[in-house]
């Protein structure tokens, strides 16, 4: 008898449980709609402090550089990657997945892919690399030397030639239009840019990916991830928007 | 002393069972209904959110990732459960051990070899860091102890059923 009253809290701790889970259920969209008003604030300033250059919006997306952004405007899905140049595992992320995925689906028009700068202050050269990647970009020779850049981080990162490795890739006359940009930093604000917009995401690590779906929602994707388990959340993101949902 | 309702084995036990199942059930519910995003995503897409972070520990080939990331809420929640009605506690408790016993080695692995990533314990974005791994090795060692200790009074007659001793007239 008495060993059947042990059943008496039991039962009361999973109602209890259960009634505590019901409440954060209930109570969660209301917490997400408090945190969102108070993130609006610095998104907005992120967007004031943009430079009024040629910018373009997809997808909800604002401020995109259309020299550093790859793929169809109205693809379903649009991929926005956070990266520094010197972070290993942006260098993983690049070589391994990224180049898979404009491959497959932002050559196939199925996803828009955006660069995002996010060089870190306890990077040496990041800084000077994202200022040769946004020049080369606005030269039209963005993924040459993107690539340069990733391949030969271990390189430029003990020598600090940055410039050596650009130059590399690109013709002599090419060097010289990018040596200009970077020389008149005309192109700084649009890398400060992108380092606010990251910082009202927030983004608190590089990589960070987010991932826009075409019903407005956004997913991000923290760190290293591989192509083929990235491939499964595309493809449903691609079918749902497909379906219109 | 030993035959006392609540000796120090038996509140280690009923801790380990309320904890560990409080948290199970609340991870395994967090990965599946993913309340910390608005609106929340529809249940495949919270199961390859889940993936994603599998994937960053980068222990596991991508077909490996999915299936975890399919039957792992499913299975926190169901053990959690179990764990609080009681029901055939020593395979349970050890069966928890064992899996926290995995949650701390992938964790311990990941911040020995400083991966940047997040826990992914909660499905929320949570940065793995020197207490994360300092609060699954507490979990791994309350765990233990509420295997052990279980199977040790599993021997014994229940206090409450056991029967009175004589008295002495």
């Amino acid at each position: 008898m008495k060993r059947r009253l042990l059943l008496v809290p039991t039962v009361a701790l999973m109602v209890g449980s259960l009634g505590l889970g019901a409440l954060l259920l209930v109570a969660a969209p209301f917490a997400q709609k408090l945190a969102g008003a108070k993130n609006a604030t610095p998104a907005k300033a992120a967007a004031a402090a943009a430079p009024a250059q040629t910018q373009i919006t997809v997808n909800g997306v604002v401020d995109i550089d259309p020299t550093k952004a790859f793929g169809n405007k109205s693809a379903p899905v649009v991929m926005e990657v956070y990266s520094d140049f010197q972070c290993p595992a942006c260098k993983q992320l690049f070589t391994t997945t990224t180049q898979r995925v404009n491959d497959n689906y932002v050559n196939t028009g199925k996803v828009y892919m955006v660069h995002r700068d996010y060089p870190l202050p306890m990077h040496a050269y990041s800084r000077v690399a994202a200022s040769y990647a946004r020049a080369a970009a606005h030269i039209g020779k963005c993924e040459a030397v993107e690539v340069a850049l990733f391949q030969n981080q271990e390189k430029w990162e003990a020598s600090g030639d940055v410039k050596g490795i650009v130059a590399s890739v690109l013709s002599p006359a090419d060097m010289k239009k990018v040596q200009s940009l970077v020389d008149g930093k005309t192109l700084e604000p649009l890398i400060e840019r992108d380092k606010q917009l990251g910082m009202a995401v927030p983004v608190n690590q590089t990589p960070t990916s987010i991932i826009h779906a075409k019903n407005g929602q956004s997913y991000p994707v923290i760190g290293f991830v591989s192509y083929d388990v990235l491939k499964t959340l595309l493809d449903q993101l691609v079918a749902q928007g497909a379906s219109g949902k | 002393m030993d035959s006392a309702p609540f000796n120090y084995r038996r509140v280690i036990i009923w801790m380990g069972r309320l904890v560990i199942a409080g948290i199970f059930i609340y991870a395994g519910l967090a990965k599946v209904i993913r309340w910390d995003m608005h609106p929340r995503p529809p249940l495949g897409i919270a199961r390859t959110l889940f993936a994603l972070q599998i994937d960053s520990y980068q222990m596991l080939p991508a077909w490996a990732v999915l299936q975890v990331a399919q039957w792992l809420p499913w299975t926190e929640i169901a053990i959690g459960l179990l764990l609080l009605i009681g029901w055939r506690l020593r395979i349970w408790a050890t069966i928890v051990t064992l899996i926290i016993g995995g949650f701390f080695a992938a964790v311990v692995r990941a911040y020995t070899l400083h991966m940047d990533i997040n826990c992914g314990c909660f499905a929320k974005p949570e940065p793995l860091t020197g207490m994360t791994v300092l609060r699954d090795g507490a979990l791994l060692v309350l765990a233990l102890l509420m295997t052990v200790f279980a199977f040790q009074e599993a021997g014994k007659p229940h206090p409450w059923t056991a029967a009175a001793p004589e008295q002495s007239s």
